[in-house]
C-alpha cells in the first residue's frame, strides 16, 4: 500500500463526488426542503445521461445537451408530480412508477440500445476523467466547481424569492402553506421537476465525464444521493448554518463519500464485498445523529441527577 | 533514545526490504469487471492464468469487480489509472468506456465486448482502434448460429428472438441473426425484457413462435431456470447464443469459450508487456473455435434427433 | 358578510366509521360580526370552520363571502379571504422557517408570488418590526429565529399576527388557545381582541370555555349533533350568565353538556 498512489486517485475521486453532488443537491431538494422521498431520480439521472450522450455524439454542442437534459429532467418530474397530486398516488411509489416508465423512455431515447459510448477522442465534452491529473481549466474539478457554484448561487436566488419561499413553506408545513393561499399540489410539482432537472443535469455531465451513458448507470443513485445529503450534514453541519452553507455541505458529503470508496479501494479490499460496505458507511453516517441526540440526552439526565442532589 | 534509533533502524529495514521485494514484479495489471457473472468470471480466469503461465511471478494482477455499478467502473478505474499501472484489461462494455475516459496513456485490453465499434463509438472501423485500446470480441458466429437453427429446425416458420432490453450487445446480435433468418426464410420477432421480473411474461410471450432464439445475453443467463419454467412445459425448443444458457433452458448452441477468450486476451497483454508491442495497431481478435453442444435431457424430451457431430454439454 | 346555507357534510359515507358531522348548518353573519362558538364533543365545531376553510369539500348546500359563492373553491384559493388560527400552535407556523419569512408568508397570503421578487424586503422588515412590538413578547428582537424555537404561546401569538397582516374578510379560530397554558391564554385572547377590533374583522371563534364565550365577542352560537342550536345576538349577550348558557342548552338538545373540557368558570 503506496499511500502516494492513494494520493494520486484523489483528484478523480473529488471530481466524481462534485458530480454527484449536483445531484446530490437535487435529492436535497425534495428530501429537505420539500419533504417527499422521491425515486424518480434513479431513473431521470440516466435520462440525463442518455439525452446528452445522444446528443453529442449527433454532433450538437455539450452545453446545449445539458440545457436539454435539465429540461428532460423536468419533464420527468413533471410525471411524478401529476403521478402523487393529481392522481393521489404516495410519493415514493409515484417516484418508483416513473422510474419504471423511465427505463423504457430512455432506452428509446438511446434507439433501443443499452449503452451509447461517448468518445472523448472524437466529440468535445466538458468533462473528461481522463484530464483528472492535468493542471489546467480543462480539469473536471474546474469545471464542477464552477457548475456546482452557480447552480448553488441560482438556488439561494430563488428560494429566497417569494415563490421559493412558498415551496419551503410547503414542504415545512403544507396546511400552514394552503391556509397562506399557497397552491401546495402546483408547489410540489414544480419542486419535483426542478429537483429532476438537476438530477439529469447531473446525469448528462457524469455521461461525459465517464465516457458513456447506461440505462443502469444510476442504479442505486438515490442511495448516494441521501448518503451525501446525509454525510454532509454529519461532518459540516454544526459550521455551516446558511442554506448555501448547507448545499455545499451536500456537495462536500457527495466528494467524501467517494474519497471513501477510493479509500476503500486502496485498501484492497475484496470488491464484491462493495455493496455491502457502502451499506454500512451510509447506516453509520445515519446513525450519527441517533446516537448523538441519545448521549446528549443521557448527560443531561445524569447532569439533572447531581442538581437534585 | 535507543529504544527511538533501533525504532528508525527496523523502520529502515521495513523499507529496504519492501523495495527489494519490490523490485521482483515487473508488471502491475488491473482488471476491472463489470459485474459478477460466469462467463465474465472465465474470460477473467482465463486472462489471470495466461499471463501467470508466461510471466510468472513478474507480475501482479489486481482483479477489482464494479458488482454491476457502472458508477463504480470510474472508481476503480481511477484506482487503476492513479497507481500507473503498466495495463489494464477492462471486462464487459462500461468497464471499458470507463477505463477509455480515464486515460489516454495506459494500454487498455477489453474483452467480452461484441462490437467494438460501437462500444467505442468509431466509425470508418477498420480492426483496429488507432489509440490505446485492443482486445478480444465475443461475437458469436450468428450465421452459424443461423445455419444450426435451419438445421434442427428446417419446418419452422417463426423464430420469437428473446433478450434483455437493458445489454447493449443483445440488440445487436439480435439484429444481426435477424437478417440472416430472414434470409433463411424465418420470420423473426423479438421479444424484450427489462429485468428478472418480466422475463417469465416476456418468454410466455415469445412461445406463440415455433423456435425460440436467445442472444449471448448476461440477464438471460442469469434467469435460464425461469426461462426453461415457461419453455419446458411448452415444449417450445430454445436455440442459444452460448453454452451457459443452453445448459440452463436451450437444445443446442454453437458456442465461444470465454475462458479461451480470455486466454487470447492474457496473450495479448503479455505481447504488449513483454515484447512492446503497439497496442494501437493490434488487430482486434475473435474466438479462435466454435462448438456445436446439445443439451442432451431436453433433445430428448422435446424428441430431437441431434446430428452426429454435436457434443453433449457435460 | 358570509352566508352559510344549508350546508351538510358527512364523513366515510356508507362506512362502519360513517360519521354525520354537518346535519344542517345555516348562519348568517353581517359585517363586524365577533361570533363566540360553544358546544359538546363532536357537535362539528371545528368541521364548520373547517367547512369555510376549504379543508374538505361540502356535500350540500353553499357558502358565500361577500356575495361571492366559495363552496366549489380549493382551501388554497379561499386563503385570500380567510384568517386562520388553529388549536395545534404547530400548524400555523412553518417550525424551520424564521419568524420573519413566516410573517412574508402571511404578507402575500391570495396574492401571486413572483419567481424573481424577493421574498422579503427591507420596508416589509421594518413594518413586521413595529407589528411585531405590538405583540409585547420580544420577539421584534428575534426575527431571524426559527419559529421552531418559540413556546407554544408565542407561536399562537405570531399565527394571529400572521392571520390579520392581510387583512381577512372573516378570521377563523379554531380554539386556538386550547393548548395554552391559562395565563398564556389569556394574554392571547386579549391580543385577539384587540386585533379583531382595531382592523374591524368579522371573526368566528370556537372555544371551550363558557366564560371566555360570554366575555368576548358580540354574538354567541351553540352547536349540538352537527348543528346550531342556538343563536344569541348582541343585545341578550350582554346579560347572560354561565348558568343561563347551561340552561338553554338543556332545553334545546334535551341532553347535559358533554364536552369534557368545557370550562363553566
Amino acid at each position: 500500500m503506496d499511500i502516494a498512489k492513494l494520493f494520486n486517485a484523489f483528484p478523480g475521486a473529488i471530481s466524481q463526488g462534485i458530480i454527484w453532488g449536483i445531484m446530490a443537491i437535487g435529492v436535497y431538494i425534495t428530501f429537505r426542503i420539500l419533504d417527499v422521498s422521491d425515486l424518480t431520480v434513479d431513473g431521470s439521472m440516466a435520462t440525463g445521461g442518455a439525452v446528452a450522450a445522444m446528443l453529442i455524439t449527433a454532433g450538437y454542442n455539450a452545453w446545449f445537451a445539458l440545457l436539454v437534459a435539465f429540461l428532460v429532467g423536468m419533464l420527468c418530474g413533471l410525471v411524478t408530480g401529476i403521478f402523487h397530486t393529481t392522481m393521489g398516488i404516495p410519493a415514493i411509489l409515484a417516484g418508483i412508477l416513473t422510474q419504471l416508465a423511465l427505463y423504457s423512455i430512455n432506452l428509446r431515447i438511446m434507439d433501443g440500445k443499452a449503452n451509447t459510448a461517448v468518445n472523448v477522442n472524437k466529440f468535445h465534452v466538458l468533462v473528461t476523467s481522463r484530464n483528472v491529473r492535468v493542471l489546467s481549466f480543462s480539469n473536471p474539478i474546474v469545471f464542477s466547481v464552477l457548475v456546482t457554484a452557480v447552480l448553488i448561487l441560482i438556488l439561494c436566488f430563488f428560494f429566497r424569492t417569494e415563490y421559493g419561499c412558498a415551496l419551503r413553506a410547503t414542504g415545512a408545513n403544507g396546511a400552514m402553506a394552503r391556509a397562506q393561499g399557497i397552491n401546495t399540489n402546483i408547489a410540489k410539482v414544480f419542486g419535483l421537476m426542478l429537483a429532476n432537472g438537476i438530477v439529469a443535469f447531473a446525469g448528462a455531465l457524469l455521461a461525459q465525464y465517464q465516457g458513456f451513458a447506461d440505462v443502469q448507470m444510476a442504479r442505486g443513485a438515490i442511495v448516494i444521493g441521501l448518503a451525501a445529503v446525509i454525510i454532509g450534514e454529519v461532518v459540516f453541519g454544526k459550521l455551516l448554518h446558511t442554506f448555501s452553507g448547507k448545499l455545499i455541505c451536500v456537495s462536500l458529503g457527495a466528494v467524501i463519500y467517494y474519497l471513501v470508496m477510493q479509500i476503500v479501494l486502496w485498501l484492497g479490499l475484496n470488491t464484491n464485498d462493495l455493496k455491502m460496505l457502502t451499506a454500512l458507511v451510509v447506516a453509520v453516517f445515519l446513525a450519527v445523529p441517533h446516537w448523538k441526540s441519545k448521549a446528549f440526552s443521557r448527560m443531561a439526565a445524569q447532569k439533572g441527577v447531581l442538581e437534585d442532589a | 533514545m535507543k529504544k527511538i534509533i533501533s525504532l528508525m533502524l527496523s523502520l529502515c529495514l521495513i523499507v529496504l526490504g519492501s523495495v527489494a521485494f519490490a523490485e521482483n514484479p515487473t508488471y502491475h495489471v488491473g482488471v476491472l469487471q463489470l459485474v459478477q457473472h460466469v462467463a465474465l468470471d472465465a474470460a477473467t480466469q482465463g486472462f489471470c492464468d495466461a499471463l501467470n503461465e508466461k510471466l510468472g511471478d513478474q507480475v501482479v494482477i489486481d482483479v477489482k469487480n464494479a458488482s454491476g455499478d457502472s458508477a463504480n467502473c470510474t472508481t476503480i478505474a481511477n484506482d487503476f489509472v492513479a497507481s500507473q499501472v503498466d495495463l489494464i484489461m477492462a471486462n464487459a462494455t462500461p468497464a471499458l468506456q470507463a477505463t477509455m475516459a480515464a486515460t489516454a496513456d495506459i494500454p487498455i485490453l477489453g474483452t467480452s465486448i461484441t462490437d467494438y465499434a460501437t462500444a467505442l463509438d468509431i466509425d470508418d472501423w477498420q480492426g483496429v482502434t488507432g489509440f490505446n485500446i485492443s482486445g478480444t470480441s465475443d461475437l458469436a458466429p450468428l450465421d452459424g448460429q443461423a445455419n444450426m437453427l435451419h438445421e434442427l429446425f428446417p419446418e419452422a416458420k417463426t423464430v420469437g428472438l428473446l433478450y434483455c432490453s437493458a445489454e447493449p450487445n443483445s440488440k445487436y446480435q439480435v439484429d444481426e441473426i435477424s437478417k440472416y433468418l430472414t434470409e433463411l426464410g424465418y420470420e423473426c420477432r423479438p421479444y424484450a425484457f427489462a429485468d428478472s421480473n418480466d422475463v417469465a411474461s416476456v418468454t410466455e410471450a415469445a412461445c406463440e413462435c415455433d423456435v425460440i432464439y436467445i442472444p449471448t445475453d448476461n440477464t438471460a443467463a442469469s434467469y435460464t431456470e425461469t426461462i426453461a419454467n415457461v419453455v419446458d412445459p411448452a415444449k417450445k425448443p430454445v436455440i442459444a447464443g452460448e453454452e451457459g444458457i443452453c445448459t440452463g433452458c436451450g437444445v443446442a448452441t454453437l458456442t465461444i469459450s470465454y475462458y479461451d477468450l480470455g486466454y487470447a486476451t492474457g496473450l495479448m497483454a503479455y505481447e504488449v508487456l513483454a515484447n512492446g508491442a503497439d497496442i494501437s495497431t493490434m488487430a482486434i481478435e475473435y474466438a479462435p473455435n466454435f462448438t456445436k453442444k446439445y443439451q442432451k435431457e431436453r433433445c430428448e424430451m422435446l424428441g430431437l434427433t441431434i446430428p452426429e457431430d454435436y457434443l453433449a454439454i457435460e | 358578510m358570509l352566508d352559510i346555507n344549508h350546508i351538510k357534510k358527512t364523513f366515510n359515507p356508507g362506512t362502519i366509521t360513517e360519521k354525520r358531522a354537518l346535519t344542517d348548518v345555516d348562519l348568517h353573519l353581517a359585517e363586524g360580526d365577533f361570533v363566540t362558538i360553544i358546544g359538546g364533543n363532536g357537535a362539528g365545531k371545528s368541521t364548520m370552520l373547517n367547512a369555510i376553510a376549504g379543508v374538505f369539500p361540502v356535500d350540500s348546500g353553499n357558502i358565500i363571502i361577500d356575495g361571492q359563492d366559495i363552496t366549489r373553491l380549493p382551501e388554497y384559493k379561499r386563503a385570500a379571504f380567510l384568517g386562520r388560527v388553529f388549536q395545534d400552535p404547530m400548524t400555523g407556523t412553518a417550525a424551520t422557517m424564521t419568524i420573519e419569512d413566516n410573517l412574508a408568508l402571511a404578507y402575500r397570503r391570495g396574492q401571486h408570488r413572483s419567481p424573481w421578487k424577493r421574498g422579503i424586503t427591507s420596508n416589509e422588515k421594518e413594518m413586521f418590526r413595529e407589528q411585531l412590538k405590538r405583540l409585547g413578547l420580544g420577539l421584534e428582537e428575534r426575527m431571524n429565529a426559527r419559529v421552531g424555537l418559540l413556546s407554544g404561546g408565542q407561536r399562537q401569538a405570531l399565527t394571529l399576527l400572521m392571520a390579520t397582516l392581510q387583512k381577512p374578510k372573516l378570521l377563523l379560530l379554531d380554539e386556538h388557545t386550547a393548548a395554552l397554558d391559562p395565563k398564556t391564554a389569556s394574554k392571547v385572547l386579549h391580543l385577539t381582541r384587540e386585533l379583531i377590533r382595531d382592523s374591524h374583522l368579522t371573526a368566528m371563534m370556537v372555544t371551550h370555555n363558557m366564560k371566555d364565550a360570554l366575555q368576548y365577542g358580540n354574538r354567541i352560537i351553540m352547536m349540538h349533533e352537527g348543528r346550531i342550536i342556538v343563536d344569541v345576538d348582541r343585545e341578550t349577550k350582554v346579560s347572560l350568565r354561565v348558568e343561563d348558557l347551561l340552561n338553554m342548552f338543556e332545553h334545546t338538545s334535551g341532553s347535559a353538556l358533554d364536552n369534557d373540557r368545557m370550562l363553566l368558570g
